[in-house]
This record gives C-alpha cells, sequence and structure tokens, in this order.
C-alpha cells in the first residue's frame, strides 16, 4: 500500500484541500494516500510540464495561504484561464482514477 | 530471451537500435537475420504479457514514459501516451490493426518524394507481418461494449466494420480470451534467435558525432540501484525511440533539418455513455469501429476501467460524478479526427526531456465537435439512456434535444483532448524542404544514422499507424541489408 502524504508540498496541500471539497466523505487515510500518488506521478512528468506545475502549485499555495484555500480554490476551478485551469484538472484526473481504480466501491461523494 | 538490464557483453556493435518497439523491434530482426551483429537498447523495462492488468494504473507505472502524464502543451493542451518498454507501445496499446490507406501512400509518394515506394510493396510487406503477427477478426463473441457501436452505426445506417487485432484466439475464442501478439513475443525473439543482444533499462543520453557519422551512444541505466554509465561504439545506429524521443535525440546530436517540426497527432474526444445493462469489460476495449466519416473522423471504443470511467466524469463532476457509482453499466467512447494541425517536439539543453507543443487548427477544432455530437447520437441509437461528453461546462445527453445544446455547449479548448497517434517528426522522402531523411530513413547531413519508426510518416494516416510503421521499417531494414550485401 502507498504511504499517505505529509502535505509537505504545495501541490499536495492543495490536492488534499481540493479533494476535501470534491470528496467531502472520503476518509483522510485514503485521501493522504491519493495525494501521494499524485505527487509521485507529478514528480515523474517530462521535465518542462513538471516545472510549470510546480510553479503554479507554489503560487496557488500562496495565494490560499493569504485568502484562505477554500477562495484560491473556488478561483482557479472556475476561472478559464490557460494553464491554471489545468492544474486542478490535473490533480482531479490523477486523484479520481486513483480512487476508483484502488477503491471501485468508492461513492460519488467519497464515501467507502 | 536474450535481453538482460545488466552490461555484461562487449561495448560495441555494428548495428545499434535505439527502441524496441513497432519500428525497432522489426529492425532488428531483419538485420539480425541478414546476419547483422545487432544490439538493441531499450529504455524501459521488460514486461512479459500478462504481468499487469491491460490499461491499468500499474501498467501506466511500469509500461509507460511518465506513468502515462505527458501531454503536448497548446490550447487546448493534448495529452498523450508513449510505451517505455521493451516491445514499446505495442505491449500497451489496444492491439487494433490497420493496413496504411492507399490514398495516403500515394500522397507520401507523391508529396514528400519517396523513392521506390510502391503501395503494392508495402502492403505485401503488410500480409508477411499480419501472418507473424496473427492479425485476425474476433472468432467469438464480442464484449457488449463493441457491439454497441455495431448496432448504433446500423442503426443509422452509417459505415462500420471490425478493426482486426493482432491477437492470438483459442478456436471460436471471444474477444475477452485474445492473446496480443507484440513485440515481445514475435519480432524481438526473432531478433533473438537470430542473434541480436538487447539491453533494457538503459536511456541514451547522447549520440557522439565526428565529422558527420556517429561513433559512439553514451547511455546511463534507469533501474533504480543501478548507475553505471556506459559507451557503446557502432558503424551504424537505428533510431527507433518513437515520434517523441527519436526528434530530441537527432536534435541533441546536431542533427535539425526538418527534425520535430512536424509533430502529427489523431486527437480524440471522449464520452462515457451509460445503458440499462452491465456493459463495462474494464480490461479490454471494443473492436468496432465507424467509418462513415473517414478520414476525417472516426469513432470506436476506449478501455473503461473504473479509474477511467472516473476519469471521464471529472470535467463536471457535480453534475455527473453520480454515475460513477454504475460503472459496470458506463463505457467509454472516442472520437477521432485526422488533424490538420501540426507540432513541435524540441530537445532543450541540459533538459532530460523534450518540450512537446501542438496547434489545433480552427477546422480541427470544428471536427472534433461534429464529431463528439455524432458519436453522442450514435450512442442514443444504440440504446443510452444518458451519454456524458467529456468538456467543461458540457450538458448531459438523454436525446436528441440535449444534442442541440451540447453541440452549442462544445469548444475544443474546454475539452480533454488526447492522442495515442504520433508521428511525423523525421518524415522520409528526397524532397529536402519537408523532409529529415532520405527514401529509406537516412537522416539527411549524416552517413550512419538512421530513423526507423513512427517519425518517418509524413502524416497522420487516418487509421491506426501500427501496420504502417511497421511496414515502412521492415522496407527499410530490407534495403539497408540488401546494400550492404551487394
Amino acid at each position: 500500500m502507498r504511504a499517505p502524504s505529509t502535505l509537505s508540498t504545495p501541490m499536495a496541500r492543495f490536492a488534499d484541500a481540493l479533494l476535501s471539497v470534491d470528496l467531502p466523505a472520503l476518509p483522510v487515510a485514503p485521501r493522504r494516500q491519493t495525494v501521494s500518488f499524485i505527487d509521485e506521478r507529478v514528480q515523474t512528468m517530462p521535465s518542462v510540464p513538471r516545472f510549470g506545475v510546480k510553479a503554479i502549485g507554489v503560487g496557488v499555495d500562496v495565494l490560499s495561504r493569504l485568502f484562505g484555500v477554500d477562495r484560491v480554490i473556488s478561483l482557479v476551478t472556475k476561472l478559464p484561464i490557460p494553464l491554471l485551469a489545468e492544474y486542478p484538472r490535473l490533480i482531479r484526473s490523477l486523484a479520481f482514477a486513483y480512487i476508483w481504480e484502488t477503491w471501485p466501491a468508492t461513492q460519488t461523494d467519497g464515501a467507502q | 530471451m536474450t535481453a538482460t538490464n545488466e552490461w555484461t557483453a562487449t561495448n560495441e556493435c555494428e548495428v545499434l537500435i535505439i527502441g524496441s518497439g513497432a519500428g525497432g523491434a522489426t529492425t532488428a530482426a531483419i538485420l539480425a537475420e541478414a546476419g547483422h551483429d545487432v544490439l538493441i537498447i531499450e529504455e524501459g523495462p521488460w514486461v512479459d504479457q500478462g504481468e499487469v492488468v491491460p490499461f491499468s494504473l500499474e501498467q501506466m507505472d511500469r509500461q509507460y514514459r511518465s506513468g502515462g502524464v505527458t501531454v503536448a502543451l497548446g490550447i487546448p493542451s493534448i495529452a498523450y501516451t508513449e510505451g517505455r518498454c521493451a516491445g514499446g507501445g505495442t505491449e500497451v496499446n489496444s492491439g487494433l490493426y490497420r493496413r496504411p490507406p492507399e490514398q495516403a501512400i500515394a500522397r507520401w509518394q507523391r508529396d514528400y518524394a519517396i523513392d521506390d515506394f510502391d503501395a503494392g510493396d508495402l502492403l505485401s510487406i503488410c500480409e508477411e507481418v499480419e501472418e507473424q503477427l496473427t492479425v485476425q477478426t474476433v472468432p467469438g463473441e464480442h464484449t457488449r461494449a463493441s457491439e454497441i457501436l455495431r448496432d448504433g452505426a446500423a442503426a443509422l445506417g452509417w459505415q462500420h466494420d471490425e478493426s482486426p487485432r493482432w491477437m492470438s484466439y483459442p478456436e471460436g475464442g471471444r474477444a475477452v480470451d485474445g492473446q496480443r501478439q507484440s513485440m515481445t513475443r514475435t519480432y524481438l525473439p526473432r531478433a533473438f534467435a537470430a542473434g541480436a543482444r538487447m539491453l533494457t533499462e538503459h536511456r541514451l543520453d547522447r549520440l557522439v558525432m565526428s565529422g558527420g557519422a556517429a561513433t559512439s551512444a553514451q547511455l546511463s541505466a534507469t533501474a533504480t540501484g543501478v548507475d553505471q554509465p556506459t559507451t557503446i561504439t557502432f558503424k551504424s545506429v537505428f533510431v527507433c525511440g518513437g515520434a517523441i524521443q527519436t526528434p530530441a535525440i537527432l536534435q541533441r546530436a546536431g542533427l535539425r533539418h526538418r527534425v520535430g517540426r512536424t509533430l502529427a497527432v489523431h486527437p480524440t474526444v471522449k464520452l462515457a455513455a451509460r445503458f440499462d445493462e452491465n456493459v463495462n469489460t474494464p480490461d479490454d476495449v471494443p473492436v468496432f469501429q465507424v467509418k462513415e466519416f473517414a478520414p476525417g473522423i472516426s469513432f470506436g471504443g476506449s478501455a473503461s476501467h473504473p479509474g477511467l470511467v472516473a476519469l471521464s466524469l471529472t470535467d463536471n463532476w457535480r453534475e455527473f460524478g453520480a454515475a460513477v457509482t454504475a460503472w459496470p453499466e458506463l463505457a467509454i467512447y472516442y472520437a477521432a479526427i485526422t488533424s490538420q494541425g501540426r507540432g513541435w517536439v524540441q530537445a532543450i539543453p541540459g533538459v532530460r526531456d523534450p518540450i512537446v507543443t501542438y496547434r489545433l487548427t480552427k477546422r480541427d477544432r470544428a471536427l472534433l465537435g461534429q464529431g463528439l455530437a455524432r458519436l453522442a447520437l450514435l450512442m442514443l441509437e444504440a440504446g443510452a439512456d444518458e451519454v456524458y461528453p467529456s468538456f467543461k461546462h458540457a450538458p448531459l445527453v438523454r436525446n436528441r434535444a440535449d444534442l442541440a445544446k451540447m453541440t452549442a455547449a462544445f469548444a475544443a479548448t474546454r475539452a480533454s483532448v488526447m492522442t495515442v497517434h504520433l508521428c511525423s517528426t523525421a518524415p522520409m522522402g528526397e524532397n529536402h524542404k519537408r523532409t529529415a531523411t532520405n527514401s529509406f530513413g537516412k537522416v539527411h547531413g549524416a552517413s550512419n544514422v538512421w530513423v526507423n519508426d513512427a517519425a518517418l510518416l509524413p502524416d497522420a494516416p487516418g487509421v491506426n499507424p501500427q501496420a504502417s510503421v511497421m511496414a515502412i521499417a521492415i522496407r527499410n531494414a530490407r534495403r539497408f541489408a540488401d546494400e550492404r550485401a551487394g
């Protein structure tokens, strides 16, 4: 089993918060395990996109600390800004694929 | 099997082949059987068929480059996948087989001035390939997800057929009983039997050039815990790393003429369709394809693991997410287009991976919308209760009235566009203004460097390109062997 994330990276913190909103009933342990999977996948991305994702992650993390993560999640998931809008999309894609492949009986709200 | 990830042999060979996919494996078999001393270098591991579940995340971890998370940047960006294992993409793709269309062969010959490029000769090679890979249709029962495509097309009176696959089946076997006849089961064992050697889990860092000739290859180990830089010398080298890695390798070696400037792909958009019965077969893909609007638009089915079903719903999770719990009743389908856009592959000094970009044309974007709308219509005709298009702000489609709303809402920039067919980054031919190699894959400006993979195709053929790649690679390898024999 994959070790749970310690939320030590900007992207892990944002992913954890985003999944808390999207899948509020997903227990903490599988959520952190999913975040760990996302972190690993981003680490294996080709160099340039990986750098871009990490740069956006740092920017979003700073904004989250300044204005609150909930407001930032609402902003980046709604604004159709190229590249920025791809950030939550990438995280959701990796997360949902992992969750439903690992635990196919997961409910829509994340309940298991 | 004579593949190893530990370097124990001599560090020289006559012919070095970089990559072991559809181009590299066939090249290795032809040249080894012609008596050449062949060494194949493969960046990924050797994974036997059956070791991992097809289309699973574990397979992506072990056999795809970057775990399958690779993207051509653009508006929209296009997700793509590359195999990174012994056998390359043939180990992980859907196994569907289409001969190169004769129209495409004629167009390539004419527009790129390819010498001795006869459709009859290529199709004759295709017959050999088909025998080697036991290309055939499903002898027995199809999956329900596959029948849906056939039934929907038939209801609309649209042209459709079953794509053969490189599979072996027991007598009367069902679709799910097929065993993939990929390169690790066919051309690589042939190459080994003829004396070829293979070094897996080693990445080519650089081809060293001197006076217009490649003199050696610098490799590094990719397996965890192994750190053994290696230099290999050779007389000739075939670069068969696929349409993304091949141009990057050439550019790093200083070979840049028309290299990486004309990436061509078949962009696809997807939807999930829900029926009132279980239609999902997680580890197989539908074999029926709809060709009514080909070559511009084609329809087919995708892998539909529960994870992939969830992925297909993420663009509108709040509206569509509830469907994920019914994943056995859902299957994923795609509309693929023949794009007029082109992309770039550019190696960057000091950076391991190339940057990849792709620009869809206005016509491409419109075609993607048309394709998705027609695919949704087909699903309704096939009896779908609900259709979930994969683009942001897409409406749920339950009837023809909803189709109009979907068409109005579609924008390619909101869609999850992806592709698995990449080619044309080192096109072949004698028209130097358009090509990176000569008519047989020899790179312009180099005396002993050949390309022999999907990068050679002048454009995307409008069908699954593996047969085209294999036929051209075999043709070119035979030419190389004949020239040295005679």
